[in-house]
C-alpha cells in the first residue's frame, strides 16, 4: 500500500449535518413567505427596503471584520438574517436608505462591538430598529401604507391599528377601523397596514411551523410571550385585538427566540417569554408607544445572563453516602 | 421480522442522547476468520501495569501459550497464533503511540491446540472462576480494556443484585457484538449466568437496542430452551439511542437507577459486562481458554469490502486492510473503535488489541473540514448531554484560558461520549475542549491553547 496521508482528528467523527449557517438560512427562508406577501400587499418598494436592510448589515459586519483583522464572517448568514429581521419590523413607506442605516448600526453596536456572533447581549435587529426610532421618529411612525385589497396599492398613509387605538381610544378607533369578525380575519390573513414582516399572522405561523419541524426553535418562548400578553390584555378588554396586532407573532417567533440573546433552559425561557409578553402589554396599554414588543424583548435580553445563571441543568446527586 | 421478546416499552435512559443513522451495513455479514502472517502483541493492552515478556527471539509458541506474565493488577498476554517469536521490541501502538510488543511469525501449517473441557466447570467456586478469568487475560472488550477480574472482584461491603450484559452496541457502524449475539448465543447466555454467579447477582438483564431485534429474539429463544439456568437472564429491548451502551445510561434504562456524579454502577448495586467479555469469560471458565481472538467490524465508505472479522489479537491493521480489498482512493481517515468514541489512527502498522472493536475507514466527504465557529447558545448540547453537563460553558471557559474554572459545569463527570459535539451546529470540538479542561484540572495549571485552528476569534 502506497504512502497515504491519514487525517487525524479528535472524535466524535460523526456530526449532525445542521450547521450554524444552515440554521440562519432556514430562519431566513421560513420568513420569506411573509415578506413576499408584503411585497404583494405593499408593492415593489418592499423589495428595495429588504435589499437595503441586508446591504447595511453586510457592510457593517464586513467593515468590522476588516478593521479588526478577523476572518470574514459574512458567510455564516447571520448578518443577512439580521438585516431581514430588521426590515420585518419597519413600515413599508420608509425612505429606501433608512433600513441600511438601521441594520448597519444594529450590527455594529449590538453585535460586532460585543465580539460578534454569539457574544451579543441584545438582539441586533431590534437594536437597529430602536436606533432608527430614536433618529427618525417621524418617518418610523407615519409612513404606513394602506394595504391593497384590489388593484394597485394605495399610497395613502394609514396608521396601524394599534396606533389608532392609542390615538383615538378603543371605541373611536374601532369605529374607524370597522372592527367586526371579518376585520379579525383580515388581521389574521394580513390585509391591513403594518410592518413588513408582521402583517400576516397566518404566514408567520407557517414559517414558525417550519422552524419547529426542523427543530430549530422550540415553542417554549413564543407560547410564554403570547401567554404573558394575553394575561395583561385582559385588563384592556380587547385581548383578541392585542393578540392579532403589533408584530406580536413576528416578535415572539422570530425575535424572542434568537438563540444568542434568549435563555438556554426551559424554566428560564418561560420566565423570559412571559415577562416579554407582560411588558409588551404594559407598554402598549399604559406606555407612550403604540407597540411594545421591540422594547420588551430588548429589556428582557438584559435578563438572559442572569436567567442562565439561575436556571442550569440539574444533575443527580448522591443522597446519603459521602462522596 | 422477528418477534420482539419485549413488545411494549422500549427502555431508555432518562435525559439527552441523540438518534443518528446507524450505518450498520455489516449487520447481516457472518463473522469470517482471518489468519495473518504475523502478529504483534503489545504487552500493554489494558488499564494497569504492563505484562512482562517471558519468551525470547526464536522461541516456538503455540496458540494460547502464556507469553506476557501479569496476574495481579493487569492482564497477561497469550500467543494468539502458532509460530515463532521474531522479536521482542518496541512497536507503534494504537493508543499508547509506542509500546513493547512480542512479534510472532505465524506457522500456518501447525494445528491449533485443543482446550480441554473441565468436567467440574459447573461446580467451581467464585474464587476459582475469578482466577481463571484473570489467567485468561480477559479485559473489558467493549473498549474500556479494564481487567475483568478486577472489575468482578468487588470491594468489601459492595453488593451487586443486578448483572447487566451490554449488548446495546450503540455506536454507529459497529456490528461485532450483534454478530456475536447471533452466532455465539449459547456461549453468551452461559457466560452471563457464570458471571452472575461470581457476583451473586439476583437478576441478569441482557440489554439490546431495538435495531437488533433478531439478536434479542435469538437470545430469548436460547434462554427459553435452557431449563436449568438460575437465575434466568432477562432480555430487554432498549431504544436505539446513543449512548445507550454507556454503563451509566444502560443502568438507568434497564435497572431504573440513576448513578450520581463520581459513582460507579456498583454503587447502585449493578455491574455491567460487555457481550464479548461474557463469552470470553465462559470460554475461560469452562475450557481454561485464554483470550486470543476478537471480532472486529471493518466498515465505512473507505474500505472496499466491509466485513466482520474474527482475527487473532495482534493482527496488523494493514493486513486487515489488504484482506478487505484495500482502501478506496478517497479514504483518508482510519478510526479504531466506533465513530463517536474511537480515535483516528496516524498509521496502519499498528495491531488490533484486546479493546479494538472496530476499524472504520472514512472518505474525504465524511470529514468535517470546516472551521468551528462561536457558540450561538442554541442549547442543543445541553439537550443531548445524558449527564446534564454544560459543554457549552466548558468550551467557552477553556477557550478563554479558564479551564480551571470549569468544574461547576461538570468537566470531571464527562465520559466523552461526544453527543454534544455531534449536535453542535457551530461544529465546536466540545469533547476536546472538555479533555483539555480535564487535563488542566488534573495538572492544576492554567492553559490557554487553541484546539483546532480556526474560529473567527482565534
Ligand atoms: S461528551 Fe461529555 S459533555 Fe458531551 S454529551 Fe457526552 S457526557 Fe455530556
Ligand atoms: S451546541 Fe454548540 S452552539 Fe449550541 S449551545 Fe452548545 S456549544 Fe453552543
Amino acid at each position: 500500500m502506497g504512502e497515504r496521508r491519514l487525517l487525524l482528528q479528535p472524535g466524535p467523527h460523526l456530526h449532525d449535518t445542521l450547521s450554524t449557517r444552515e440554521i440562519m438560512w432556514w430562519v431566513s427562508a421560513s420568513i420569506a413567505p411573509a415578506f413576499l406577501f408584503s411585497l404583494w400587499v405593499f408593492g415593489l418598494q418592499v423589495l428595495w427596503l429588504i435589499i437595503s436592510g441586508i446591504a447595511g448589515a453586510l457592510a457593517g459586519e464586513y467593515l468590522v471584520n476588516k478593521g479588526r483583522g478577523q476572518h470574514p464572517t459574512l458567510k455564516d448568514g447571520s448578518a443577512v438574517l439580521t438585516g431581514l429581521l430588521l426590515v420585518g419590523t419597519l413600515s413599508p413607506g420608509l425612505p429606501l436608505w433608512m433600513p441600511a442605516i438601521g441594520s448597519f448600526a444594529g450590527i455594529i453596536f449590538a453585535k460586532m462591538l460585543f465580539g460578534g456572533l454569539g457574544f451579543n447581549v441584545f438582539n441586533p435587529a431590534l437594536v437597529g430598529r430602536a436606533f432608527l426610532m430614536a433618529c427618525f421618529p417621524l418617518s418610523m411612525t407615519t409612513t404606513w401604507i394602506a394595504p391593497r385589497t384590489a388593484g394597485i396599492p394605495d399610497a395613502v398613509t394609514q396608521a396601524t391599528p394599534l396606533a389608532l387605538v392609542k390615538l383615538q381610544g378603543i371605541e373611536h378607533a374601532f369605529t374607524t377601523l370597522g372592527v367586526n369578525a371579518s376585520y379579525y380575519t383580515k388581521l389574521f390573513l394580513g390585509l391591513r397596514s403594518g410592518s413588513i414582516g408582521e402583517i400576516s399572522v397566518l404566514l408567520i405561523l407557517l414559517g414558525a411551523f417550519v422552524l419547529v419541524w426542523k427543530k430549530i426553535i422550540k415553542l417554549t418562548i413564543p407560547l410564554s410571550v403570547i401567554a404573558g400578553l394575553l394575561a395583561v390584555s385582559f385588563f384592556s378588554g380587547i385581548p383578541l385585538f392585542h393578540l392579532l396586532t403589533g408584530g406580536l407573532w413576528f416578535g415572539a417567533f422570530y425575535m424572542a427566540t434568537d438563540y444568542v440573546t434568549a435563555p438556554l433552559m426551559p424554566r428560564g425561557q418561560i420566565i423570559f417569554g412571559f415577562c416579554i409578553g407582560v411588558l409588551t402589554g404594559v407598554i402598549r396599554i399604559y406606555g407612550g408607544y403604540p407597540e411594545g414588543i421591540c422594547y420588551a424583548i430588548l429589556i428582557l435580553n438584559t435578563l438572559t445572563p442572569a436567567l442562565n445563571h439561575w436556571f442550569r441543568p440539574v444533575r443527580p446527586t448522591w443522597e446519603g453516602a459521602p462522596s | 421480522m422477528n418477534q420482539l421478546p419485549v413488545l411494549d416499552i422500549r427502555l431508555s435512559f432518562r435525559r439527552g442522547g441523540v438518534h443518528m443513522d446507524d450505518h450498520k451495513v455489516t449487520a447481516a455479514m457472518p463473522i469470517e476468520r482471518f489468519l495473518p502472517k504475523e502478529v504483534v502483541l503489545p504487552l500493554s493492552q489494558h488499564i494497569g501495569p504492563e505484562a512482562t515478556a517471558i519468551v525470547k527471539r526464536k522461541d516456538t509458541v503455540t496458540r494460547g501459550m502464556l507469553i506476557g506474565a501479569e496476574e495481579t493488577l493487569g492482564a497477561p498476554v497469550h500467543a494468539s497464533v502458532n509460530g515463532t517469536v521474531k522479536s521482542v521490541i518496541r512497536r507503534p501502538h494504537p493508543t499508547l503511540t509506542e509500546a513493547s510488543a512480542i512479534v510472532i511469525e505465524t506457522n500456518a501449517e501447525a494445528t491449533d491446540p485443543q482446550f480441554e473441557e473441565d468436567p467440574e466447570w459447573r461446580r467451581l467456586s467464585q474464587e476459582e472462576m475469578l482466577t481463571r478469568i484473570a489467567k485468561a487475560g480477559i479485559v473489558g472488550l467493549g473498549g474500556a480494556s479494564f481487567p475483568t477480574h478486577r472489575k468482578l472482584r468487588l470491594p468489601p461491603g459492595v453488593r451487586i443484585d443486578t448483572l447487566i450484559i451490554n449488548g446495546a452496541e450503540c455506536e454507529p457502524y459497529l456490528t461485532s457484538d450483534h454478530r456475536l449475539m447471533l452466532e455465539r448465543t449459547e456461549d453468551l447466555v452461559k457466560g452471563a449466568c457464570l458471571i452472575g454467579r461470581i457476583v451473586d447477582a439476583r437478576q441478569i438483564i441482557i440489554g439490546i437496542e431495538d435495531n437488533k431485534a433478531d439478536a434479542a429474539a435469538m437470545l430469548q429463544k436460547t434462554i427459553d430452551d435452557f431449563s436449568d439456568t438460575m437465575p434466568r437472564p432477562w432480555v430487554r429491548v432498549c431504544k436505539t439511542r446513543y449512548p445507550q451502551g454507556s454503563e451509566k445510561q444502560l443502568v438507568e434504562a434497564l435497572a431504573n437507577r440513576v448513578i450520581p456524579s463520581g459513582k460507579l454502577p456498583m454503587h447502585v448495586g449493578c455491574l455491567v459486562q460487555n457481550v464479548a467479555t461474557a463469552i470470553a469469560c465462559y470460554r475461560a471458565i469452562r475450557f481454561r481458554e485464554p483470550l486470543m481472538d476478537r471480532v472486529v467490524t471493518v466498515s465505512g465508505k473507505g474500505i472496499r469490502t466491509p466485513k466482520n472479522l474474527l482475527v487473532p489479537i495482534g493482527t496488523l491493521i494493514s493486513d486487515i486492510v489488504l484482506h478487505c480489498g484495500g482502501m478506496t482512493d478517497d479514504a483518508c481517515m482510519v478510526i479504531a473503535g466506533g465513530p463517536m468514541m474511537g480515535r483516528a489512527l496516524s498509521r496502519l502498522d499498528v495491531p488490533v488489541i484486546k479493546g479494538t472493536g472496530g476499524l472504520l475507514f472514512f472518505t474525504e466527504d465524511q470529514i468535517e473540514h470546516e472551521m468551528y465557529g462561536p457558540c450561538i447558545s442554541c442549547g442543543r448540547c445541553l439537550d443531548v448531554c445524558p449527564l446534564g453537563l454544560e459543554p457549552n460553558q466548558i468550551s467557552l471557559y477553556t477557550e478563554a484560558g479558564l479551564a480551571l474554572e470549569t468544574l461547576p459545569f461538570g468537566t470531571r463527570d464527562c465520559f466523552e461520549c461526544g453527543s454534544c459535539a455531534y449536535v453542535c451546529p457551530a461544529k465546536r470540538p466540545l469533547t476536546q475542549f472538555i479533555q483539555i479542561a480535564k487535563s488542566a484540572l488534573m495538572r492544576k495549571t492554567a492553559l490557554g491553547i487553541a484546539v483546532r485552528p480556526g474560529g473567527p476569534h482565534g
